[in-house]
């Protein structure tokens, strides 16, 4: 049942400005550290000798806020899919469990990250490689600064998609997200409990692997608590 | 007999309000089932339940004699269904439309050229549904409730926003499912005179009770009639015929002679014509369909 939805839900997103979204994240922080560097590309390599290290903490400046801002719209765009004419009684009126439909729009919503997250990394190789840093390509760090922050952020997506699915106002998840992003803006300050801290993959331990464990497993229960909800409402 | 769909006491309540109480429901296999009541009598709230949509606050319900909370992917397989205003998807095209949902019901792909055939949306087929009138958008939510070749049709006032030969158009489709695909059709219509011409059974509800529930020739027999008779001297007449021992009614110079046999009518007629009346007019007025459903739903409010 799975695959069949998916394939639908993969034909419903298409010509809605999905894909274009999906891709304009990755480029967007990476065309950033093109402005960053092109400006003043001599003070940034004189700042730390190790300079692919250097270039990789600047990518990862931004992707923390494209990723939580990437998340709002994505979820709101893809519940809006069904809000728009309510198709949400159309489709649980097919043969279909409401968990699975749960389940599919947040598998294609993980699906659309990973392909940014993909797409960041490559897109960062590329400009390192054209700014010519020298040395070794770091694999490890360029791996860690593009997946970490996505499953960082994986409870932020399940309370986003929660919340665009069950709110009739999509005011709600909107303003939800917006505070998320200022949240996330405003990380360094925060204490390491916030959610939308942890793209950040900070913590007072100074282990990032911490914030990639913490999501996971609050993003698996936030989605669980999401998905019990969503199958318990009536729809309208 | 084999009931396709049977509700057991179904109730559903929002906060304070009973949104739907103690209703029986019961569609016979092969029949046109319509649903009939006013505005917010529950109608809606029924099909939504009977889908699944939403979840009975207690009775009990079998579609296809198979209990639908415990096999609920397993009849809603088997069931088709459009209700209220058309849900569809307005980036995307009829056929895309369409496409979607034959890929979670895994229909044959030609399905979709056919359904498009039988609402008559061939020509539109590749056209975006944003641009769609509110017709076609019926029209293809109608084609959706038929991918499946569903044995049970459930649709939620189908003529709705119809122009007069799309509403003709889709009443003969609905009447021909039964006799040519073996489906059973339930149809919901706040319109008695919709149902009149297309259900073969009738239910009827008001304020979330089931207060009528039979054939429609049934209801038909509700219709009391009552023969009326224009005369001259329509005063005089009237009293000779109570004179006579008949019951009779006089409104604005007309007689009328409530529930009469044949006979009673022609001993009626021969003892005005006997005591010199003229008889300008016998005629039978029958109480329409509406009339019986205002007076049922009005009763309902009273008691």
């Amino acid at each position: 049942m799975m695959g069949k939805l998916l394939a639908a839900e993969f034909m419903k997103i298409k010509r809605k400005g999905i894909w274009f979204l999906t891709v304009l994240g990755p480029v967007g922080v990476v065309a950033m550290q093109m402005v960053n560097y092109g400006v003043r590309k001599d003070y940034l390599f004189g700042q730390n000798d190790d300079r692919w290290g250097y270039y990789l903490d600047n990518i990862h400046s931004f992707t923390p806020l494209a990723i939580v801002l990437g998340i709002v719209i994505l979820t709101s765009f893809m519940s809006s899919i069904e809000n728009e004419t309510n198709a949400w009684k159309q489709l649980i009126a097919l043969p279909v469990s409401k968990m699975s439909v749960y389940l599919s729009k947040f598998t294609v919503l993980m699906v659309l990250l990973l392909v940014s997250s993909v797409l960041l990394m490559l897109f960062t190789i590329a400009f390192g490689l054209f700014l010519d840093l020298g040395g070794e390509i770091p694999y490890s760090g360029l791996l860690k600064y593009s997946f970490y922050p996505f499953f960082a952020a994986l409870p932020v997506l399940a309370l986003q998609l929660w919340a665009a699915t069950v709110s009739v106002n999509q005011g709600v998840p909107i303003t939800m997200g917006i505070l998320g992003v200022i949240l996330t803006y405003a990380g360094f300050t925060l204490p390491d409990w916030l959610i939308w801290k942890w793209p950040l993959l900070l913590n007072e331990w100074n282990e990032p692997l911490i914030n990639v464990l913490l999501g996971i497993g609050a993003g698996v229960l936030l989605y669980t608590a999401g998905m019990i909800d969503f199958a318990r409402r009536d729809v309208k | 007999m084999e009931y396709i769909v049977r509700t057991e006491n179904l109730s559903k309540h929002f906060g304070q309000e009973k949104a739907v109480s103690g209703l029986e429901m019961k569609i016979p296999k092969g029949e046109i089932y319509g649903f009939l009541g006013p505005n917010g009598a529950g109608k809606t709230t029924t099909i939504r339940m009977l889908l699944g949509l939403m979840k009975p606050d207690s009775g009990r319900i079998e579609i296809f004699q198979k209990d639908l909370k415990k096999e609920r992917l397993n009849i809603l397989g088997r069931v088709g269904s459009l209700v209220e205003s058309p849900s569809y998807y307005p980036h995307l095209t009829a056929k895309e439309n369409l496409e979607a949902m034959r890929k979670i019901l895994g229909v044959p792909k030609q399905r979709i050229a056919e359904v498009l055939e039988i609402v008559r949306l061939t020509d539109a087929g590749d056209k975006k549904v944003k641009g769609f009138s509110l017709g076609m958008k019926q029209r293809l939510g109608i084609a959706a409730s038929l991918l499946n070749n569903p044995e049970l049709l459930i649709l939620d006032e189908p003529t709705n926003g119809l122009d007069p030969s799309g509403i003709i158009e889709i009443r003969n489709l609905i009447k021909s499912l039964p006799s040519e695909c073996g489906m059973t059709v339930l149809i919901s219509s706040h319109l008695l005179s919709e149902i009149d011409q297309m259900a073969t059974t009738v239910g009827i509800v008001t304020k979330g009770k089931m207060i009528f529930q039979d054939s429609i020739e049934a209801m038909r027999m509700y219709a009391q009639q009552s023969v009326l008779i224009k005369v001259s001297e329509s005063d005089k007449a009237w009293r000779s015929l109570l004179g006579r021992g008949m019951k009779a009614g006089l409104d604005s110079g007309i007689i009328s002679l409530p529930q009469q046999s044949d006979e009673q009518v022609a001993e009626a007629v021969r003892g005005l014509v006997a005591d010199g009346f003229s008889v300008y007019r016998v005629e039978e007025e029958k109480r329409s369909l509406e009339d019986i459903f205002l007076q049922m739903t009005r009763e309902e409010q009273a008691g």
